[in-house]
């Protein structure tokens, strides 16, 4: 079962990743990732404030107001150059670690200890 | 009468009153999410729809501990800046009025103590700080001491070149003048350290 806690640490990257198709709000932010996910990270929405801030603190985004023809004032967070390549970094960085993981955690083949 | 919208983010607004600026932008993105997610309930418009978008967004509480948290981390960083850029320009102020100030000029009573305190309240302000930078990042305790050194190595240094009253060239008043603006920055933000840090250990103890 995947908990809030087992996120944490990959919480940053995951925001990165659904900014990559453009700039979007927070809500459409929390809707993109429970998309991606299939309903997997169904994380209580909240939690993506305190990331897209420090996100953008740390100056892998930039946001901005918008007040589309529609709707109402919306504050659109959008990749900067930055967190672009801080994206590509973290995805290397997880392709290597999740690998790691699986072969470790894989059975054992060609029997046991000696 | 409010809703429960409306509640929830003025409750976000005093939990967070430890940063008024991001309280302010937060709640105006909080509020902007919460009626999208209620308009998108399927029981919209109704008080039901605003509680279950409330509910999915988590608690408040849990959420400012977070920024809390983050907002330790930037403001133990502010510090630690304020504080290299004192040690540096204490220094300096210190090694000109060293080569500016005239014996003579020391009366009696200052005469013995100024001097040492000016030295090893210094050396040792720079030593906690030094121990601390490797230790203890985000010590209150290491920082205050950090800033009693330098308030009291300051305050003799001034006292001992008793710089106004012997006329002092500009280059000297400018650096004294120089630590006494960066103490008055560095106590502003170890208060503000003190601040956030009593807060984020009070949201942690609520949250849990």
């Amino acid at each position: 079962m995947l908990t809030p806690e087992m996120l944490k640490g990959h919480l940053d990257a995951i925001v990165l990743a659904a900014l990559e198709a453009g700039p979007a709000h927070g809500y459409a932010i929390i809707e993109t990732i429970k998309q991606r996910s299939a309903g997997t990270f169904d994380l209580p929405e909240g939690t993506v404030y305190p990331a897209l801030h420090r996100l953008e603190q740390a100056g892998l985004l930039s946001s901005a107001w918008t007040t589309p023809p529609s709707g109402r004032k919306r504050r659109v967070y959008s990749l900067t150059r930055t967190g672009t390549a801080a994206l590509g970094e973290r995805r290397k960085a997880w392709g290597r670690f999740s690998q790691a993981v699986d072969t470790a955690l894989g059975p054992v083949l060609g029997g046991g200890r000696a | 009468m409010s809703g429960a919208i409306d509640d929830y983010v003025a409750g976000l607004r005093r939990e967070l009153d430890f940063d008024p600026a991001l309280a302010s932008r937060l709640a105006s993105e909080v509020e902007d999410h919460l009626r999208d997610a209620a308009e998108a309930d399927p029981a919209w418009p109704s008080p039901e729809a605003e509680r279950r978008a409330v509910e999915r967004f988590g608690l408040g509480r849990e959420i400012a501990a977070q920024f809390a948290i983050d907002a330790v981390d930037r403001q133990a960083r502010r510090t630690w800046i304020t504080l290299a850029i004192t040690v540096v320009v204490t220094f300096i102020a210190m090694r000109l009025r060293v080569i500016w100030l005239d014996d003579g000029a020391i009366s009696a009573p200052l005469a013995f103590a100024a001097p040492l305190i000016d030295r090893y309240a210094f050396i040792a302000a720079l030593a906690v700080g030094v121990i601390a930078w490797f230790a203890f990042r985000q010590s209150l305790a290491a920082l205050a001491i950090c800033l009693g050194g330098l308030v009291a190595s300051i305050g003799a240094g001034l006292a001992r070149a008793d710089l106004f009253a012997n006329g002092a060239p500009i280059h000297v008043l400018l650096s004294a003048s120089g630590e006494i603006a960066l103490i008055g920055l560095l106590s502003f933000h170890v208060i503000g350290l003190g601040r956030r840090l009593r807060r984020t250990a009070l949201l942690r103890r609520e949250a849990q």
